[in-house]
């Protein structure tokens, strides 16, 4: 792989965090086939969970900490809990400890305190070909299908290793090539709302780690989140094109490929094959992070329809705050609102064990990541349901 | 022996070899206070890894794998290396954040536990000094959906009575490629053999001696065979069928590698 001077220079003379960054994108750059590394202009990381990454990351993290800086603005995935209401969640003290110190070491490296999984929410907006390094699935796949910006699905290290470096291996989705589509997803019923994620789920475990060029598909910018969610769980998804609806559907070549046609009978085998509870003790909502908006329209929905079992919000701290009547109402009926953390990687197991969602990203990984049997159903038929 | 590799993390180390045939995950896989692998199969406390050269096809598992080697290294209880036939990221990053030296490309079934093993990812290669190669050509000859195997005497000098592909000691810096077809002449009277593939090199152990068997794909237009004194007896097979016959050792892989990307 090509090296610059400076980077060169990275590698041999910088500090150890600069040469074990540069060590690391040189290394998937070389295993990937990367010609050089490209600047990116943003940065996020995962692996910030406690209850993911335990102690092998927490020292890891507090070790390269002592002397790595980040280069470029960056955002950290969710915590393991919220850590200004984990006392009354339960959880135990030792985990809540562990949890603050990988927080304040990635702040001590001038990652910004934002612990979220939808950072093109809050602010972070790359533009059409500007070139990021992104962890988290979602968002890899929101940040290159809706916004037009360029990211491989990044690791947790070869992100942090690209935020100090401030450039990434250039190859697969950074190129023209590696973001034409695989296979046309040709949408044979309407859509909506929950919908996204059931279609999400179906599409991912039919295309691996193709690239779907998407027809028949009419959604706003939420529901293009939940659908990429769950599409980059189930599958390896890092990208999709929806025709007349993203930008790059019109370069996207579609002549010869595979057509994976989805019709209402998939969706419905869906949402079936991933419910493996027949009842729950926790509705849970998020995974991906509610947006404000998201969050005003649940809290209205708790509020006509009361339900008899807790209802756990999981947004970011700026919609929290943006939104403090939402937060009192979902509170005055008995749910939390829990902000820096979400559903998948939160600690739920040392409470519950059988979880009711939306998401579809939370159905997929609650079974193994939380221990949970789940429902998957719509927020309203949930509501109902446990009145 | 020399076995050509690919750096993925620089350094050179040298170890005892650990043979994992299986894919393998450092979480779960190494006890991160010990060091020692974890079997689940086993009760007793596994092997140490530390200062052995770990071998395994490739990672599986959870990203923290990278965080698993990286304690290991620092604590001093990790491998002295990592070779792999096809490295993957976290196992990847992980050499690079212990500071261990990597290479792949190597097909690990060539390695026993307890071969001495140098490996020098900056010079691209994997050194096991106590050990013979023999360099050979395999030749898959395919007609129609099935392919010959051809019986050994019992006059050749390895593997008498087993079954086999076409096959020939490689002499010096021959050829491979040209080796092949000479020894269908040879062997199976066949001059109009067509070359398809070269496959990616299988390393057949036998004690002390390394097979390094380049494995080919020819077709024939006819399935007419005249044998040499090398050989007895000759069927011509479909492949899956190779399971029910006694046979040199790792033909099954050679044939899967002389037959790949067809």
């Amino acid at each position: 792989m090509h090296l610059t001077r400076g980077q060169e220079r990275l590698l041999v003379d910088g500090t150890a965090a600069q040469r074990k960054a540069m060590g690391i994108l040189v290394a998937i750059g070389e295993l990937y086939g990367a010609r050089g590394l490209v600047r990116i202009t943003s940065a996020h990381v995962a692996g910030a969970s406690y209850k993911m990454i335990g102690d092998p990351g927490l020292e890891f993290i507090e070790d390269f900490a002592r002397d790595a800086r980040v280069t470029v603005p960056t955002t950290v995935n969710p915590l393991g809990t919220d850590l200004r209401q984990w006392k009354e969640l339960g959880v135990p003290p030792e985990f809540a400890e562990k949890q603050a110190r990988i927080a304040r070491a990635y702040e001590g490296m001038g990652v910004r305190p934002v612990y979220s999984c939808t950072p093109y929410a809050l602010g972070v907006r790359p533009a059409l070909g500007e070139h990021v390094a992104w962890a988290e699935s979602n968002a890899t796949c929101f940040a290159n299908s809706v916004l037009g910006a360029r990211t491989n699905r990044e690791g947790g290290p070869s992100a942090l290793a690209a935020a100090v470096v401030g450039a990434t291996p250039n190859y697969g989705l950074h190129l023209d090539a590696g973001r034409q589509p695989t296979h046309v997803l040709d949408v044979r019923t309407k859509v909506r709302g929950f919908g996204f994620s059931l279609l999400g789920l179906f599409a991912g475990k039919v295309l691996g780690d193709g690239l779907p060029f998407v027809r028949g598909l009419v959604g706003g910018e939420d529901d293009l989140k939940w659908f990429g969610a769950a599409l980059a769980s189930s599958g390896s998804v890092g990208m999709f094109h929806l025709e007349r609806r993203t930008p790059e559907w019109r370069k996207a070549r579609t002549r010869g490929l595979p057509t994976v046609r989805v019709t209402k009978a998939d969706l419905d085998a869906t949402k079936a094959a991933y419910t493996t509870a027949d009842d729950a003790d926790l509705i849970a909502l998020g995974a991906p992070q509610l947006s404000a908006e998201e969050l005003r329209e649940i809290a209205a929905i708790v509020d006509r329809r009361a339900p008899r079992i807790p209802v756990w919000v999981f947004t970011s701290r700026a919609a929290r705050e943006a939104c403090p009547a939402a937060v009192a109402t979902i509170e005055r009926h008995g749910g939390r609102v829990l902000a820096d953390t979400c559903l998948e990687v939160t600690l739920l197991e040392h409470r519950f064990s059988r979880v009711a969602t939306p998401s579809g990203k939370g159905a997929y990984y609650l079974p193994s990541l939380c221990k949970q049997r789940v429902i998957l159903e719509d927020i309203e038929t949930l509501m109902e349901r446990f009145a | 022996m020399r076995i050509p590799a690919r750096r993925i993390a620089p350094g050179r180390a040298e170890g005892v070899a650990l043979v994992h045939p299986a894919p393998f995950s450092f979480v779960g896989g190494v006890d991160l206070g010990t060091g020692r692998l974890l079997d689940p199969a086993s009760d007793g406390p596994g092997e140490r890894v530390r200062d052995r050269v770990l071998a395994f096809p490739h990672g599986k598992g959870s990203t923290v794998g990278s965080y698993v080697i990286y304690g290991l290294a620092k604590r001093g209880i990790g491998p002295a290396a990592i070779v792999n036939e096809r490295a993957e990221a976290i196992v990847a990053v992980g050499a690079i954040l212990g500071g261990l030296p990597m290479v792949d490309g190597v097909d690990v079934q060539g390695l026993r536990p307890g071969d001495r093993v140098v490996v020098d990812a900056d010079a691209d290669e994997v050194l096991l000094p106590d050990v013979k190669a023999r360099p050979v050509v395999s030749v898959l000859l395919r007609n129609r959906g099935r392919v010959l195997l051809v019986q050994r005497s019992g006059k050749v000098g390895s593997f008498r009575g087993r079954w086999s592909a076409v096959s020939g000691y490689l002499e010096g810096d021959e050829d491979p490629r040209e080796r092949a077809r000479q020894e269908v002449r040879e062997e199976t009277g066949i001059r109009s053999a067509r070359f398809r593939h070269a496959g990616r090199a299988v390393l057949a152990r036998h004690e002390d001696t390394i097979y390094l068997v380049h494995p080919f794909l020819f077709d024939v237009p006819s399935r007419r065979v005249r044998l040499d004194w090398e050989n007895v007896a000759h069927r011509w097979i479909r492949p899956a069928e190779v399971a029910t016959f006694d046979t040199v050792p790792r033909l099954k892989d050679v044939m899967s590698s002389a037959l790949s990307l067809q």
